[in-house]
């Protein structure tokens, strides 16, 4: 008779791991990804889509058949919008899930941190993230984003403020890597414009009160302030402008001012609050694919982006017929971009490259067309600004 | 530049008040147990949230739902006390000693920031209560709501103060952490002294929690971010005097304020550390030394 006993107990879970490998080599060895998005932490809010939106896109190729008869095997890790944890878990990515690409990395400090460990392991790094330090980094082509990187973004910002009337704008700046190169990209602009910048907080984004921080900015007497931080340090912010009476334009990313912080603060303190986004492709059914995985009519900027980081992966890994990150590396410029036929999803992609026809993928958040560096060549920006507490779009462009 | 000095002494005395409630409420449970618990993070964020439901919920307004953190503080900390961290008490003679339960309490508090999070998520909320303009007086600026935060602070403070030095069970309280053997000959049950102090910590703690919400907004990070000011507070006052956590609080508030004076505001988190090397190093068993209840 079978009696569980501690010594039966360890033998049968030293044995699992030969059952599991016997299992896996009757097929074909999977294509292995791993995501690696703020499930928790100041990123919290955009982790969990994201995994969703990557986790439809390996659904939908695995049901049809997989890559060449591969199925896609996502490992998803949660980086607590932290480098430590960060690098514990892409370490379990590379070491013990042996991935070859990770995707999805949303904080610039997380990116920066994990990004050594890829291109040293020969693993494809595909990010959200936007320092402009992180293309700049030695990673001989290992790292992909998606993201207009800081410079981008910074130049519009700038542009935008200038040509609404802002004459004199302060930063209130999160510590980050990006924070130093955003302000004084933003400065640059501005001074060509005829505009200024009157000088910049770069706060700790982990204290609970900012009331210091503000009254230092509102003593340069600023008409514009960017709010240069995520949505739990803006959301106090916000609420100290309000109290200090601060009437003059308050500017920041789209991913502080999301409708959860709207949810959060009265409409009083966030009126006429203007945000700007990186905005995805909404004509390309890459998107409408993203729609209908996360069961939403406005999916945000990163599970667009996660989902062409997954379709890019599997483009690149056909097109190579090798599922390394080296591959992928090598591959994945002749399917993104170039003369090929235009693809706007993954299977018609996959369809096409099995063919025998070139491609150049379209994706969720733009052409996904990409630099030597491996910084986007352009995206559309949107603007919105928040009128009574709901989000209104101004312009696309 | 003197104002602007006033300002953030100003500025450091009302976030102190508000540091003070949840550093006594450590600092007590250290008194009576003898280690450090740093789950008071979680049970700050229970507390923040317990008074977020209530006031959004139920809508009860600031100083009812104060109370509900107040409960919902005491109530998490004894259950999750009970489970966890009881038998491993210094106090009980459990053998890894202090050390063992202070990390079981760093892990504890981990546990209960991730089922805050696994049911309302990591979105910030808001308290359902207005925005006030502040006050304007001869270059300074004062908030309505963080003067009555600190307003809250003082009289959760002196309630404390009037139950340690009159009532019976206070005085027992203080016996207990005076000397244990002497007040168990006397006949004093320290298992209930215990749980008296567990549950009046964790109470203050949530309710401090709940104080700093109101003045921002709450997330399931909100005591975690709070409890190294809070550690600093009750060991540059010294560790087991109420008092101390009070003094200390004020040192941490103001000084990671007046820092800002010389230092750019990114090192504000370092100040507390500052504080806390430097009366160590000048008066290790703190300003006011450990035993002053």
């Amino acid at each position: 008779m079978f009696r569980p006993t501690r010594r039966a107990a360890l033998l049968g879970s030293l044995a699992t791991p030969f059952l599991a490998r016997t299992g896996l080599a009757q097929s074909k060895e999977p294509i292995r990804i791993g995501t690696l998005t703020p499930l928790t932490g100041a990123g919290g809010s955009y982790g969990p889509a994201m995994v969703k939106a990557a986790r439809a896109v390996a659904d939908a190729i695995n049901a049809a058949g997989g890559v060449n008869g591969r199925r896609i095997e996502l490992q998803s890790e949660d980086d607590e919008t932290n480098p430590d944890a960060g690098v514990r878990a892409a370490r379990k990515l590379i070491d013990v899930g042996k991935v070859s690409a990770i995707i999805g990395t949303w904080a610039s400090a997380v990116t920066t941190a994990v990004a050594p460990l890829c291109w040293e392991s020969r693993t494809m790094l595909f990010t959200v993230s936007g320092a402009d330090s992180i293309t700049k980094l030695p990673h001989n082509g290992y790292i992909i984003r998606t993201q207009p990187n800081t410079e981008l973004q910074s130049i519009r910002a700038a542009g935008y403020l200038a040509d609404g009337g802002a004459k004199r704008v302060f930063a209130l700046s999160a510590q980050t890597p990006f924070a130093v190169d955003s302000y004084n990209r933003l400065a640059a602009v501005l001074k060509e414009r005829g505009a200024e910048a009157v000088g910049d907080v770069v706060y700790d984004a982990t204290k609970t009160s900012f009331r210091s921080e503000v009254d230092q900015a509102l003593r340069a007497k600023p008409d514009a302030l960017f709010l240069n931080g995520y949505t739990p340090d803006v959301t106090v912010i916000l609420r100290e402008l309000y109290r200090a009476g601060f009437e003059g334009r308050k500017f920041t990313f789209g991913y502080a001012a999301n409708a959860k912080m709207l949810e959060s603060l009265p409409p009083e303190v966030t009126e006429g609050l203007i945000s700007f986004s990186p905005s995805p492709d909404p004509g390309s059914p890459a998107y409408a694919a993203v729609k209908q995985a996360l069961g939403t009519d406005t999916p945000d900027t990163y599970s667009c982006q996660i989902h062409d980081h997954v379709s890019l992966v599997a483009l690149a890994v056909a097109k190579a017929g090798d599922a390394s990150g080296a591959a992928i590396h090598d591959a994945v410029r002749t399917i993104s971009q170039g003369g090929g036929a235009k693809v706007g999803s993954a299977l018609d992609g996959l369809k096409a490259l099995a063919a025998g026809q070139d491609i150049n993928y379209e994706g969720a958040s733009g052409p996904c067309d990409f630099t030597e560096r491996g910084d986007i060549e352009g995206c559309k920006f949107r603007f919105e600004q928040v009128r009574a507490g709901k989000i209104t779009l101004l312009s696309v462009s | 530049m003197l104002a602007d000095a006033l300002q953030l002494l100003l500025n450091g005395l009302m976030a102190g008040a508000v540091l003070a409630v949840p550093a006594i409420g450590f600092t007590t449970i250290y008194a009576v147990m003898r280690f450090p618990n740093f789950a008071v993070g979680g049970m700050a964020t229970v507390g923040a949230y317990a008074g977020w439901l209530a006031n959004t919920r139920l809508g009860w307004p600031a100083a009812a739902a104060l109370a509900a953190a107040f409960g919902a503080g005491a109530a998490a900390g004894l259950a999750s006390d009970r489970v966890a961290l009881r038998a491993l008490r210094p106090s009980r003679g459990a053998a890894g000693g202090a050390l063992a339960a202070a990390i079981a309490s760093v892990a504890l508090n981990i546990v209960i920031e991730n089922a805050v999070r696994f049911v309302w998520g990591n979105d910030p909320r808001g308290y359902d209560l207005p925005v006030y303009r502040d006050w304007r007086v001869g270059g300074l600026r004062a908030g309505p709501q963080q003067v009555e935060n600190a307003a809250f602070a003082a009289a959760a403070m002196a309630a404390v103060f009037l139950f340690l030095a009159f009532t019976r069970t206070g005085r027992m309280m203080r016996a207990v952490a005076d000397n244990p053997q002497l007040a168990a000959l006397k006949g004093m049950d320290a298992g209930r002294v215990a749980m008296l102090a567990t549950g009046l910590g964790m109470g203050l703690a949530g309710f401090g929690g709940m104080l700093t919400g109101l003045d921002t907004s709450i997330d399931p990070l909100t005591g975690t971010r709070a409890m190294l000011s809070v550690f600093a507070a009750a060991v540059v006052g010294g560790l087991g005097s109420v008092p101390g956590a009070v003094l200390g609080a004020l040192v941490v508030g103001v000084g990671e304020e007046m820092s800002l004076l010389v230092l750019p505001p990114s090192y504000r988190s370092a100040v507390g550390f500052a504080a806390i090397l430097l009366v160590l190093s000048l008066r290790p068993r703190g300003l006011l030394g450990e035993r002053a209840f």
